[in-house]
């Protein structure tokens, strides 16, 4: 082997950026999350960050983290079933499952990681994993990890996902997974409805509810909330650096299940436990959530209102999304880098989301209004919003 | 109805969205189907005509006259009509 010719074929294509003169990814955050944030010393309106109830820069949240820090330090520098198992921990898993409604849980390194060790810890080579066509990157690296039978479901259809079901008798055990509240484009799961199909053909449900949680149902509970449903027979996982802003994933469900992935995890197992100051943080979002839920939720909302009717009215091909994120669907690649480009000219921060995170042609650039936003930023964005469709003709 | 006819029409219900195509639009380039979308043709062809197709026969299908073709491969009975 030529280790030369090995290092050569790890280019990145940056031809886009380079066509274009812009980047938008990796850029150089300066400030927290903040209202403005400072991106290369200029001020920029964030509607990028997954921030959704605005709880990241909160100043109780970031007092919390630094009590946790001045009293555990910076880490416990062991695994969780060795010296990373602390009373915070304990205390926080059993605070998230009571907060989603479940029996028992496990805190994570990271969302992307719980989702990975769990398809691992929990299906075997002779069971069928039934998984919904928009998952998740880390849902489908988790299941594909297996090397059991894969089927994909067309997005949200249950007629598909039925159809499916109907045909796994030669398979030891099905799975169906999902995500709650589909990301790039914000539709929600049926969740109730793919529980009782669970149900109906004696299958596990799994649901990644990273964009739910704290964001969906009555009180924030997320997709199970949402939903009303009781007596959850399948498994939960999440993202906390979402809504929840801090870092870390969880797995949720039946106590015995979560006992059992306690000590059979490789993912957990082999990696050090999240840091003190960061559960610290978590548990103080969760006090804030409690109860200021209704206020940040309302204003969380009524923003994403204000940015959809301000893009239909000004000629902005919209996805339909039910949760608190505005989608602009440009389709075109070319297009898509060329509206994101627009978009940071007037200083605000959005994410473009181009293949392969998206299907070809589905390119999207998508928004999130954290609810620290003021009135004012929200005003002065959908002027800017308003000059775009002027620039390009959209009306 | 002839085999192009029955794989097409089982594309057809197996697509997120409606789309003009013919036998030789390539799947991917041209509509743009993902992996998984793939997968989700694949296993709907798979029970439409009771075989199992090799992970990498399917990487080689880019359109519906590939598709006829494997399939005459996997069910050489099949008869065109």
């Amino acid at each position: 082997m030529n280790r030369d010719d090995f290092y050569a074929g790890f280019n990145v294509d940056k031809s886009l950026a380079y066509k274009y003169d812009f980047n938008p990814y990796y850029c150089s955050i300066e400030s927290g999350l903040n209202d403005p944030i400072i991106i290369d010393g200029k001020e920029f309106i964030n509607l990028a960050s997954n921030n959704y109830l605005g709880l990241a820069a909160d100043k109780r949240v970031s007092q919390a983290i630094a009590l946790a820090a001045d009293e555990y330090g910076a880490s416990m520098c062991g695994t969780p079933i060795a010296t990373g198992s602390m009373v915070i921990l304990k205390r926080l898993e059993r605070r998230l499952a009571e907060f989603i409604g479940l029996q028992d849980s496990i805190v994570f390194p990271s969302g992307y990681q719980a989702n990975c060790a769990l398809f691992m810890s929990l299906a075997q080579i002779d069971d069928l994993i039934i998984i919904d066509h928009y998952a998740h990157a880390s849902l489908i690296q988790g299941v594909r990890l297996v090397g059991c039978k894969v089927k994909p479901f067309l997005h949200n259809n249950m007629n598909h996902l039925k159809k499916l079901l109907e045909k796994t008798a030669k398979y030891k055990r099905v799975f169906v997974v999902t995500e709650s509240v589909f990301s790039t484009e914000g539709s929600i799961a049926p969740f109730d409805r793919i529980v009782n199909l669970c149900a109906e053909f004696n299958a596990i449900p799994i649901i990644d509810d990273s964009h739910g949680i704290g964001v969906i149902g009555r009180s924030g509970r997320g997709i199970l909330e949402d939903k009303d449903i009781e007596n959850f027979n399948g498994l939960y996982t999440a993202s906390l650096g979402k809504a929840l802003a801090n870092a870390g994933g969880i797995i949720s469900g039946k106590r015995e299940l979560i006992e059992y992935l306690k000590y059979s995890c490789p993912g957990l197992i082999y990696s050090t436990a999240l840091p003190p100051p960061v559960l610290a943080g978590i548990e103080a979002v969760l006090d804030i959530v409690d109860k200021e839920f209704s206020i940040l939720s309302e204003r969380m909302w009524r923003y994403k209102r204000m940015i959809s009717e301000c893009f239909v009215d000004n000629g902005f091909n919209l996805t339909e999304g039910e949760a608190p994120i505005t989608s602009i669907l440009i389709k075109n690649l070319e297009d898509c880098a060329c509206m994101a480009k627009l978009i940071h000219a007037k200083n605000i921060l959005v994410t473009p989301f181009i293949p392969p995170s998206v299907p070809p042609n589905e390119s999207k650039i998508r928004l999130i209004a954290g609810a620290n936003l003021s009135q004012n930023t929200i005003d002065r964005a959908l002027d800017k919003f308003k000059e775009i469709a002027k620039e390009l003709s959209l009306k | 109805m002839t085999l192009e006819y029955r794989v097409m029409k089982i594309i057809e219900e197996n697509l997120e969205e409606k789309v003009e195509f013919n036998a030789n639009t390539d799947l991917r380039d041209e509509l743009g189907l993902d992996s998984f979308a793939m997968v989700i043709i694949v296993n709907a062809l798979e029970d439409e005509f009771g075989i199992s197709i090799d992970a990498q026969d399917y990487r080689d299908i880019n359109n519906v006259v590939d598709i006829v073709k494997s399939l005459k491969q996997y069910c050489p009975d099949l008869k065109e009509s």
